[in-house]
C-alpha cells in the first residue's frame, strides 16, 4: 500500500499541487525566481478574451468528437456485426486508423485538406464538383470541424470494438421474439438494439468526452490553433502560454480550469447515467 | 612473467580508464536540415575536424524538432537531457523568451575573452549589445535577407520583370494572375513565413526608419504610416492575388506551389536554396529581387539575425560549448561554410574573396550589401510574436482588416515591457 501512496504522492498529488503552486505565481520558466501575485493570473485569463473563444472551440471540439467518432463507430459497428465471413477484416481495417499516432494523422490530413495539391479538393474537382472546393483549414467557419474529422478518423476504431462487444452481448432471443412479433429492422434498432447497448453507450460517450477534452495534437499539427485563433482549444492555448511565451502562471490556470471541466463532465454524465438506469 | 602481464593489464586498464575520463559528448541541436545528402557531408566534416582537433571529443548531432516559436527548444532545454550547445532560429523576439526564463547562459564575457566581438560585423555586436542592456545572449551564425524569388524562365517567357513602384508590381500581379498562375504563394501555419512576405510588405511600404520606430515603440503600430503595409495585404488578398485558402498552407505546402511553377513568386531568403534543392528545383532558374517600393532607397531585404549559437544554463559541456562556437567563428570554417554548395545565408562577418556557390545566393547577397531591413518576426518582443504571426493569419483569410488588425498589434505592444 505506501509505495503506491508514494507514487501516487509522486506523480499525481504533487504535479497537482504545483500547479496550484504555480497558478499564484509569476513565472517565466523553471529557472526563474518565481513571485506570489495572488489572484493576478487568474484575473489576466479571465480577461483573455482568447480563453473565452478556445474555450467555446473546446465545447465544440467535444461535441463534434463524441457525434464523428461515437456516432461513426455505432454505424460502423451496426453495419458488419453481422457479417460472418468478412466481419473480420473489415473490424481491422477500421480499426488500423486508430493504430496511426495523432501527429501523423495530422500530417495526413494536411495533406488531404491542401487546397491546392490535396486529395479532398483535386478528387471534387476531377468529379465535376469544383464548386465544393473549400479552404479546409483556412476557413474560419470551417477549420475547427475539419481538424476534428482527422482526430475522430483516428478515433472511431476503438468505439467500434467496444460497440460490437456491447452487440455481441445482446440476447438474440430478443430479436427472434420482436420477429416473432412483426417488428420491421428500424423498429428492432429502436427497440432493442439501442437499449441493449445502453451501458456501452455511456461507456463510449464519457470515453470521447475525455478524449475530446485532451483533444491537442491534431490541432497543433495542423493550424496550431490558427488561423487567427479560430482552432484554438484550451489545451494548444496552454502550450502557447507554457511553453512559448513561458508564461506557466497563466498556464497552470488553464491547467485548472480544463481539470475543473473534465471534473465537471464526468458529473453531469454520471448523474444522467443514473437518471437513465433507473 | 605472470608480474609482468599483471603490470600490462594494470597499464592498460589506467590508459582505458584515462581515455574513459577524457571522452567527452558535446551534444549539438542542429543542423536544420542534415538529412539532406549536401548538408550532412558538409556537417559531418565540420564535426570530424573538430573531434579530430580535439582528441577524445564526440560531437553528437540533434535533429531539431522545432524552433523557440514552437517552444521545442524550450522544452528540449527544460528536459535536462538536452543539448549542450544549440543553433535555432533566432532575433531579439526569439532570445527574449529563452532569456527571460533564464534558459540560456549570458555570452557577453566570452566576446571580449575569445575575441568574438572581433569576429562579427562591427554593426552586429553593436546591436547585439544594445538589446539586453549590454548582456548577449547568443553568437550569430547566420544573418537573413528575405525577398522575392521568381522563376527566370516564367518571366522571361511571360516578358515579365520585378518592377522598382508598387504600382507596377500591382500590374504585374494582375498579368501572373491573368495567366491563370498564383501570384504569390505564402504558407502562415507556418510562422516564420507569414512574417516574411509581411515584413517585406511592410518595410516596402513604409521603409526601414519607421518600421525600426515602430519596433522601438516610438510610433504606434495603428499608425497609419506603419499600418499601410498590412493594408496592402489587405487588397492583395481582396483582389485574389494571394488567395484565403493559403491561410490553410504552411512553409512546404506554399513552397511546393512554387516549385512546381504553379506559383510565380515568393518571399525567402538565403535558406530557400535549401528547400530548393531538397525539392529537385534548378536553382540556376531562380532569380531573386526585394520588394519594389515607392520611398527611394527602401526596396531593400529584409532581416537580422537569423541563426545563433545558444549555450543553455544546463549544458553539461559549457568549456565544449564555446570551443565549438570558437571553432565555428574561425576562418576555416566559416569559409568551408560560404564556399559549401549547401551554403545557405549570408554570414556574419566579410569573408573577403568568397564567392557563393549559387548564381541566387549571389543576387541575394548583391541586394543586402547595402543593408537590410526589419524582419519583425525577428525584432518584436516575445509577448507580441503570436499575436503578430495570428493577425497574419487573419489579414489572409480575410477574419480582420489591415487597420483592425494593426490596432490589436498595438495594443499588445503597449502591453510589452
Amino acid at each position: 500500500m505506501t509505495p503506491a501512496l508514494v507514487l501516487y504522492a509522486i506523480f499525481s498529488l504533487l504535479p497537482i499541487a504545483a500547479t496550484f503552486w504555480l497558478s499564484f505565481n509569476s513565472s517565466a520558466g523553471f529557472n526563474t525566481a518565481s513571485a506570489f501575485v495572488g489572484l493576478h493570473n487568474y484575473q489576466a485569463t479571465a480577461a483573455d478574451p482568447i480563453v473565452w473563444q478556445s474555450l467555446w472551440h473546446t465545447f465544440l471540439w467535444l461535441i463534434y468528437h463524441v457525434v464523428l467518432a461515437g456516432g461513426l463507430g455505432l454505424a460502423l459497428a451496426l453495419a458488419i456485426s453481422r457479417l460472418k465471413v468478412t466481419q473480420v477484416f473489415f473490424r481491422t481495417a477500421f480499426f488500423l486508423p486508430h493504430l496511426v499516432s495523432l501527429a501523423v494523422v495530422g500530417v495526413i490530413w494536411a495533406n488531404i485538406y491542401d487546397p491546392f495539391y490535396g486529395l479532398l479538393n483535386t478528387g471534387l474537382t476531377e468529379l465535376g464538383l469544383g464548386a465544393f472546393t473549400q479552404g479546409w483549414l483556412s476557413d474560419p467557419a470551417l477549420v475547427l470541424f475539419s481538424v476534428n474529422v482527422a482526430s475522430s478518423w483516428q478515433g472511431f476504431g476503438l468505439y467500434m470494438l467496444l460497440f460490437i462487444a456491447g452487440l455481441q452481448s445482446i440476447d438474440r432471443a430478443l430479436y427472434d421474439a420482436a420477429e416473432v412479433d412483426g417488428a420491421s429492422s428500424w423498429q428492432k434498432l429502436v427497440h432493442v438494439t439501442l437499449p441493449g447497448l445502453r451501458e456501452v453507450t455511456t461507456f463510449v460517450v464519457s470515453l470521447a468526452m475525455i478524449n475530446g477534452l485532451k483533444g491537442f495534437a491534431t490541432v497543433f499539427v495542423m493550424t496550431n490553433g490558427g488561423p487567427f485563433y479560430q482552432s484554438e482549444l484550451i489545451t494548444t492555448y496552454i502550450y502557447r502560454l507554457a511553453f512559448q511565451s513561458q508564461d506557466h502562471g497563466r498556464a497552470a490556470v488553464l491547467c485548472i480550469l480544463l481539470s475543473l471541466l473534465a471534473i465537471a463532465v464526468t458529473i453531469a454524465f454520471n448523474r444522467w447515467r443514473t437518471r437513465l438506469s433507473r | 612473467m605472470l608480474k609482468f602481464l599483471a603490470g600490462s593489464v594494470a597499464a592498460l586498464a589506467i590508459l582505458a580508464g584515462g581515455a574513459v575520463a577524457n571522452a567527452q559528448t558535446l551534444k549539438m541541436w542542429g543542423p536544420e536540415q542534415i538529412a539532406e545528402p549536401l548538408v550532412a557531408e558538409l556537417w559531418n566534416g565540420i564535426k570530424a575536424d573538430f573531434e579530430k582537433a580535439n582528441p577524445g571529443v564526440t560531437v553528437e548531432f540533434m535533429p531539431p524538432t522545432g524552433t523557440i516559436s514552437n517552444g521545442a527548444v524550450q522544452a528540449a532545454i527544460q528536459s535536462d537531457a538536452g543539448p549542450d550547445v544549440i543553433l535555432t532560429n533566432s532575433g531579439i523576439g526569439r532570445i527574449t523568451i529563452v532569456r527571460n526564463a533564464k534558459q540560456v547562459m549570458p555570452l557577453t564575457e566570452q566576446y571580449e575573452k575569445r575575441g568574438w566581438k572581433d569576429q562579427i560585423y562591427p554593426w552586429l555586436y553593436t546591436e547585439l549589445k544594445g538589446q539586453f542592456g549590454g548582456e548577449i545572449y547568443e553568437v550569430p551564425d547566420g544573418l537573413d535577407a528575405l525577398g522575392i524569388w521568381y522563376h527566370k524562365d516564367v518571366f522571361a517567357a511571360a516578358g515579365w520583370e520585378v518592377p522598382d513602384t508598387w504600382k507596377g508590381f500591382e500590374t504585374l500581379l494582375a498579368a501572373i494572375e491573368a495567366k491563370g498562375l498564383q501570384p504569390i504563394a505564402i504558407g502562415p501555419r507556418t510562422t516564420g513565413s507569414a512574417g516574411h512576405l509581411f515584413g517585406n510588405l511592410l518595410q516596402s511600404a513604409s521603409g526601414k526608419e519607421t518600421i525600426g520606430q515602430a519596433l522601438r515603440k516610438e510610433i504606434a503600430w495603428d499608425d497609419p504610416k506603419v499600418a499601410t503595409g498590412a493594408v496592402r495585404l489587405q487588397k492583395l488578398i481582396e483582389a485574389g492575388f494571394i488567395k484565403k485558402e493559403m491561410a490553410g498552407l504552411d512553409l512546404d505546402g506554399a513552397s511546393r506551389l512554387w516549385f512546381n511553377k504553379r506559383a510565380a513568386m515568393f518571399v525567402a531568403g538565403p535558406w530557400f536554396t535549401a528547400n530548393a534543392r531538397k525539392a529537385g528545383y534548378d536553382l540556376a532558374n531562380a532569380g531573386y529581387a526585394p520588394m519594389p517600393s515607392d520611398l527611394p532607397g527602401e526596396a531593400i531585404p529584409t532581416g537580422g539575425v537569423g541563426w545563433s549559437w545558444l549555450v543553455p544554463v544546463n549544458s553539461k559541456q559549457p568549456d565544449l560549448a564555446m570551443k565549438w562556437i570558437d571553432f565555428m567563428l574561425s576562418d576555416a570554417v566559416m569559409k568551408k561554410r560560404a564556399q559549401a554548395p549547401a551554403s545557405t545565408m549570408i554570414y556574419p562577418r566579410e569573408l573577403k574573396g568568397i564567392e557563393p556557390s549559387t548564381p541566387v545566393l549571389r543576387e541575394i547577397f548583391a541586394a543586402a550589401a547595402g543593408g537590410v531591413g526589419y524582419n519583425p518576426s525577428v525584432y518584436l518582443p516575445a509577448t507580441v510574436l503570436d499575436t503578430y504571426f495570428q493577425m497574419i493569419q487573419g489579414l489572409i483569410s480575410g477574419q480582420v482588416t489591415g487597420a483592425a488588425g494593426m490596432q490589436q498589434m498595438q495594443a499588445k505592444m503597449a502591453e510589452a515591457k
